[in-house]
């Protein structure tokens, strides 16, 4: 790999100068003063740090459910801020996988038509909806249980049905807050181990909020982040 | 729609919860419109009979009779055209409450000339005249029991003076019907006999139950009121008379404040079943919002989400109000055969649901349809 290739490896997350503000009475939070941050394609980040540092928010600003105070994120190609609610929900449902830490399922649903949810907003067919949801099934390894409803399965079992659906829209980046903080050892190791997998065969940029370091070793590249401060 | 089974998913999948609040959104709109009907029948009530007759009856109750001389007296007062006796019998029929129907004894030739809604063949009108055990029986009252002319059938009363040991013994003589425009709200489903009948078999002591008069003008009926009620005031027995109108009123008054307290039971009702189903829904609501939170947060446009909520709870509402609606027409269909609120509703024309109280239904369960929706709200998006 020459120096030339090394700098023109694409970012798919560039977060640039951010700030994030909350207002709350007549007090302002500082949650993120400034804060500039460069995900390159392909890669798998982990980002840690104390609670109540902005983790979860930089993760938000990041998949587009929040928008920054000041300065600009860029994810994927495209300038979060300049989307509308609709644009950027439009961009969500096509650019971002999520993988949240209680997994938020749709209890009512069974386990493939929950990886089917997000692929209801794409143009696809019925039958060619099936197939993609699946194959993601396939993946992750629960294939036999795709006519189980959330109830009927583990934790760890519903964290891999969280991780089916959202790859099953081929998104370009995976945001995952504490994947593994609400499982025992052995399942946060199968979830890793998927998310790896992920990450080399797929090519999927991820960024992991965690606070085990064990979950933040699986990863390329480390950050922590402290007061709003990206250190190290 | 790609997106219904969601909808349905819910529905069927918590099953429970859905019959639970099709149930109480029925049942609340079963009492509204079944109440509403009432209140409309009564009220209705109110408003019939006619201006041109007096009533003129016990000052003090309905249950004491007037003595019999009281007729020629009340006759002779200037304006007063026609008199006829009619004295509720309190019948009933196969001894049973259940079957019962209103049936009066009358002065069949000036009855039928002070009532001329009651309408009957000229043949059967002098059968009546002539047969001292005949009656005469609404179409509607005769159909449901299947009687013809010449028929024979037994009452018995349930008024201590009208007992005497054995059941009466009637025969159809006639089967009277009305003309339904210029007379709505005819009772079909009476039976009048004649008032001799009763006078001899109870040994000459029935006395008069109510006198109705036919007077010359509207216009007079306060004075004459007045005129008859004077006659009487100085004697044991005094007389109270009023327009058929304000009699009417005043007897469906009664059966106005059952329904009134029936009424008010049933909000009462409806109020706590609405309390309990809120209490179930403010359950759900909490797992509802993190679902609305996580579809949009994978990219379900706001519109698409707000919308699939509302549907699934105007599908609710819509269920609900239509099986209530379905409970209350077969509700009212069976009123008329309610004892006493029955003979109050049975004079409303085209006792049924109304447009009126359907849309009230269909108003009534669309709105907790949208309150349904209104306790799902949530459109913010779910923290990651
Ligand atoms: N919607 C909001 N309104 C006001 N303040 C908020 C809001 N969301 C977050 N905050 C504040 O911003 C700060 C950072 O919150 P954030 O959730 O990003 O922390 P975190 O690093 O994810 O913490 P944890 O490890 O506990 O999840 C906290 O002080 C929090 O109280
Ligand atoms: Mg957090």
């Amino acid at each position: 790999m020459s120096a030339t290739e090394v700098a023109n490896k694409t970012t798919a997350v560039s977060v640039q100068n951010v700030r994030k503000f909350y207002q709350r009475d007549t007090m302002q939070i500082k949650v993120l003063d400034g804060l500039n941050l460069e995900v390159p394609q392909g890669e798998f980040l982990a980002l840690m740090g104390p609670s109540g540092s902005g983790k979860t928010t930089l993760l938000n600003l990041i998949a587009g459910i929040d928008r920054a105070t000041s300065g600009r994120v860029l994810v994927a190609g495209t300038e979060l801020g300049t989307l509308s609610e609709g644009q950027l929900a439009k961009w969500r449902s096509r650019n971002v996988g999520f993988i949240f830490q209680f997994y938020n399922l749709i209890p009512v649903l069974n386990a493939l038509e929950n990886v089917e949810l997000p692929l209801l907003l794409s143009p696809l067919s019925k039958r060619e909806r099936r197939e993609r949801a699946m194959t993601a099934l396939r993946i992750v390894g629960l294939a036999d249980r795709s006519k189980h409803y959330p109830g009927q399965l583990s934790g760890g079992q519903e964290q891999r049905v969280a991780i089916a659906r959202a790859v099953v829209t081929d998104p370009t980046v995976l945001v995952a807050d504490e994947p593994t903080g609400d499982l025992d050892h052995q399942s946060a190791e199968e979830i890793l181990d998927l998310m790896q997998t992920f990450n080399k065969e797929f090519g999927k940029t991820i960024v992991m909020v965690t606070h085990d370091p064990r979950a933040a070793a699986r990863a390329h590249v480390q950050r922590h982040l402290d007061k709003g401060v990206l250190t190290n | 729609m790609k997106f219904a089974p969601l909808i349905l998913k819910h529905l069927r999948k918590n099953w429970l919860r859905t019959l639970s609040t099709v149930l109480a959104m029925a049942v609340c709109i079963f009492l509204i419109c079944t109440l509403q009907t009432v209140v409309d029948a009564v009220n209705y009530g109110l408003h019939l009979g006619n201006a041109s007759r007096l009533v003129t009856r016990h000052y003090v109750s309905l249950v004491f009779n007037l003595p019999n001389s009281y007729k020629n007296k009340i006759a002779a007062i200037p304006g007063v055209q026609n008199t006829t006796i009619v004295n509720w019998f309190g019948g009933m029929y196969r001894g049973d409450m259940k079957y019962f129907f209103p049936n009066m004894a009358v002065e069949p030739e000036a009855f039928l000339q002070i009532y001329p809604e009651i309408m009957l063949p000229e043949d059967q009108k002098q059968a009546w005249f002539h047969d001292g055990r005949g009656c005469i029986v609404g179409r509607k009252l005769a159909e449901k029991w299947s009687w013809k002319v010449g028929d024979h059938f037994q009452l018995e009363s349930f008024i201590p003076p009208y007992r005497v040991g054995k059941p009466f013994d009637f025969i159809v003589d006639g089967i009277y019907d009305t003309d339904t425009v210029k007379y709505p709200g005819t009772d079909l489903s009476a039976m009048y006999f004649n008032y001799k009948y009763l006078y001899e078999a109870t040994g000459q002591r029935a006395g008069i139950g109510t006198l109705t008069l036919l007077i010359d003008d509207p216009k007079n009926a306060g004075r004459i009121s007045k005129a008859i009620d004077a006659e009487f005031e100085n004697s044991d027995v005094q007389t109270k008379t009023e327009t058929e109108q304000a009699f009417r009123a005043s007897f469906i008054a009664m059966a106005g404040n059952l329904a009134l307290l029936l009424n008010g039971i049933g909000l009462a009702v409806a109020f706590t079943i609405l309390l309990v189903t809120a209490n179930t829904m403010s359950i759900a609501v909490r797992e509802r919002q993190q679902e609305i939170g996580v579809l949009k947060t994978l990219g379900f446009p706001s519109g698409l989400v707000m919308a699939l909520v509302l549907i699934e709870a105007l599908l609710l509402g819509l269920m609900g109000g239509a099986l209530g609606l379905i409970l209350a027409g077969g509700a009212i269909h069976a009123l008329p055969n309610v004892p006493f609120i029955g003979d109050v509703v049975r004079q409303f024309p085209g006792l049924g649901l109304s447009p009126r109280i359907v849309s009230y239904g269909l108003g009534a369960a669309l709105l907790l349809g949208l309150w349904l929706a209104w306790c799902r709200r949530c459109w913010r998006i779910a923290p990651v």
